[in-house]
């Protein structure tokens, strides 16, 4: 049964835009102990979409970690529940504009992810245009977001 | 009412716009405005060896990737002269279901249904019938799992390549998609039962219905271009019968019969021209829905998808049933120059490739032509057709039932505009 997913978002060919998944993979090899626990489960998604309710579904709580642009400097970390999501004007940039406010909401509307509990942690983007590479405002926070990934984890597993 | 535009078409895949000039009460043009960034695969492939042509390709669109790994796969092997074994081509129809079942499901349920039901989005749809959005996700996710299963992932799979597959999918997980794919033929059919109650608007229009024909199989990888006009072509004479365009307005060429008409590739054209090839509950569920052939009205693509969803669901599981890999996944290669070409049948309607590869396997040409483009030209002419109705709209539902008309080609923006040709000054 899993507790808690770990779910890095984020498009690895859209410079910033790949924060996400950046920092879920530098939390795994930095906190291994937490990231292999029974019950913590990792996922990766290039693309939200509509499978994203998929991943999250049979969880307690699921940790979703995703750039995120709004007017705060590059590399802030946010921290958010999910009704602080709509807030933020989601530009999806994916298939069919499925972002991941409408995903939840949808999931909700459905019934499909009642029993989970959402957290999201918002990097802020500084550039998402093509290519491989993190900018360094990003690049030198990613320590900060590893530890609120951290953190989130800890907060639902040692409960 | 001046003009109706609408600068962003939503619930279509890639950025598009539509606008529609008005004079004296008379529609005197339409466009179709593709804005979305070309984005250069073909100059992309050029000197690629061609092993990575299918995972380049496959990058063209997300809904559709197996396409597009299939119609380069087969168009390699045509320009090196071999041929895949029956077990490699069965595991192609196998993946090419996965994708039918996920964008089918897609389209059926969350881009076009709430246009029909009077509903915004598959939000709103989801808030008054939340039974009938969980199974449609239900639905894609099965076709997801299928892809996973046999590619590696269910969003661009990466296992097949020029010869076949790069290992064969592990038999248990394989049989272990059955109760849900049984359970998914089941949603299937009920998914036709329901489509052909939907209220669908009047129009009845005489395409010319272009669509590969087979004549053992519902034709999906293989088979010659056959048009409801008459006109039968084999993969290779393709660019005989059909070219393309550039057109001011649009960043996706414009795909034209050689005498300057228009045509209609997709759900609604193969229906249409093989249907004698549908598997025995595929057409069951077309008798007992009373659906009577051909279909002419473009909002009823719904329904022909439906039907296929059906067949996707049924082919599955015969072949996952069948499934008893033998052998090598993949046959050796002997390169050599050459050229190929190959069509085959994207969700959205026929994807003809053509490569020139040098003695090295290295790609010296591609040509794509996706199933949009060659559509884009036909919708604009529905446009037209449907012009002398909507002006006599209020401006928001003229505007509705243009948009609900595009979306109802389920248009894939993003893979028509892959190919202009990008000119780069060596210094």
């Amino acid at each position: 049964m899993t507790r808690v997913v770990v779910i890095g978002i984020g498009q690895s060919l859209r410079g910033d835009d790949a924060a996400g998944l950046e920092a879920v993979r530098q939390w795994r090899d930095k906190f291994p102990e937490t990231a292999n626990r029974h019950g913590v489960r990792i996922e990766s998604f290039e693309l939200p979409g509509l499978s994203l309710l998929d991943a999250m579904e049979d969880a307690d709580a699921a940790i979703m970690v995703d750039a995120i642009q709004s007017h705060a400097s590059a590399g802030t970390i946010h921290r958010l529940d999910e009704k602080d999501l709509s807030t933020f004007t989601l530009d999806a940039k994916s298939a069919h504009g499925w972002g991941v406010a409408e995903t939840l909401e949808m999931g909700r509307l459905i019934g499909k992810i009642d029993r989970v509990t959402i957290r999201l942690i918002g990097i802020e983007a500084e550039k998402v245009n093509p290519g491989t590479s993190l900018s360094q405002s990003v690049q030198a926070r990613l320590p900060a977001a590893c530890r609120a990934i951290q953190e989130e984890v800890l907060a639902i597993t040692d409960k | 009412m001046k003009s109706i535009n609408v600068p962003a078409l939503a619930r279509v895949e890639g950025e598009g716009g539509l606008y529609i000039g008005l004079e004296n009460g008379k529609a005197v043009e339409i466009r179709l405005d593709i804005y979305e960034p070309p984005r250069f695969f073909e100059g992309f492939l050029k000197n690629r060896f061609l092993q990575e042509v299918p995972d380049i390709t496959a990058r063209i669109c997300g809904i559709c990737p197996v396409a597009y790994q299939m119609s380069s796969v087969y168009a390699l092997e045509n320009a090196l002269g071999v041929k895949v074994t029956p077990e490699v081509r069965a595991l192609r129809r196998l993946m090419y279901c996965g994708e039918y079942i996920e964008s089918h499901a897609l389209h059926i349920y969350m881009l076009q249904a709430p246009d029909l039901l009077g509903k915004e989005s598959a939000l709103e749809l989801a808030a008054v019938a939340p039974e009938v959005v969980k199974s449609a996700l239900r639905l894609k996710k099965i076709g997801n799992d299928l892809l996973k299963t046999i590619g590696g992932r269910s969003v661009h799979p990466v296992n097949a390549c020029v010869g076949g597959f790069y290992s064969w999918p592990d038999v248990a997980q394989m049989r272990a998609l059955l109760p849900d794919l049984e359970w998914g033929l089941g949603a299937a059919l009920d998914c036709v039962r329901w489509a052909v109650t939907l209220p669908y608007p009047d129009l009845e229009i005489d395409y010319d219905f272009v669509a590969l024909h087979h004549p053992d199989e519902y034709a999906v990888i293989e088979g010659d271009v056959w048009s409801s006009n008459g006109r039968k072509l084999s993969t290779a004479d393709y660019e005989q019968g059909y070219l393309e365009k550039h057109i001011k307005h649009s960043n996706a060429l414009h795909g034209y019969t050689v005498d300057g008409n228009t045509y209609l590739v997709g759900p609604l054209a193969r229906l249409n021209l093989n249907h004698e090839q549908l598997l025995p509950l595929a057409r069951k569920s077309m008798e007992e829905a009373n659906i009577k052939l051909p279909l002419k009205n473009p909002y009823k693509s719904l329904i022909a998808r439906a039907v296929e969803l059906v067949q996707a669901y049924e082919e599955a599981i015969l072949l996952v049933n069948d499934y008893n890999p033998k052998g090598p996944s993949c046959i050796e290669l002997k390169l050599k120059a050459g050229e190929g070409t190959s069509a085959t049948e994207a969700p959205r309607g026929l994807l003809y490739h053509r490569y020139r590869i040098d003695e090295n396997g290295l790609v010296q040409s591609a040509k794509i032509t996706p199933p949009t483009a060659q559509n884009l030209p036909r919708i604009e002419a529905d446009l037209f057709e449907l012009a002398p109705k909507i002006i006599t709209m209020p401006e928001a539902e003229a505007t509705l039932t243009a948009e609900h008309l595009v979306r109802a080609y389920d248009p894939c923006i993003s893979c028509a505009t892959h190919f202009l040709k990008l000119k780069v000054d060596e210094r």
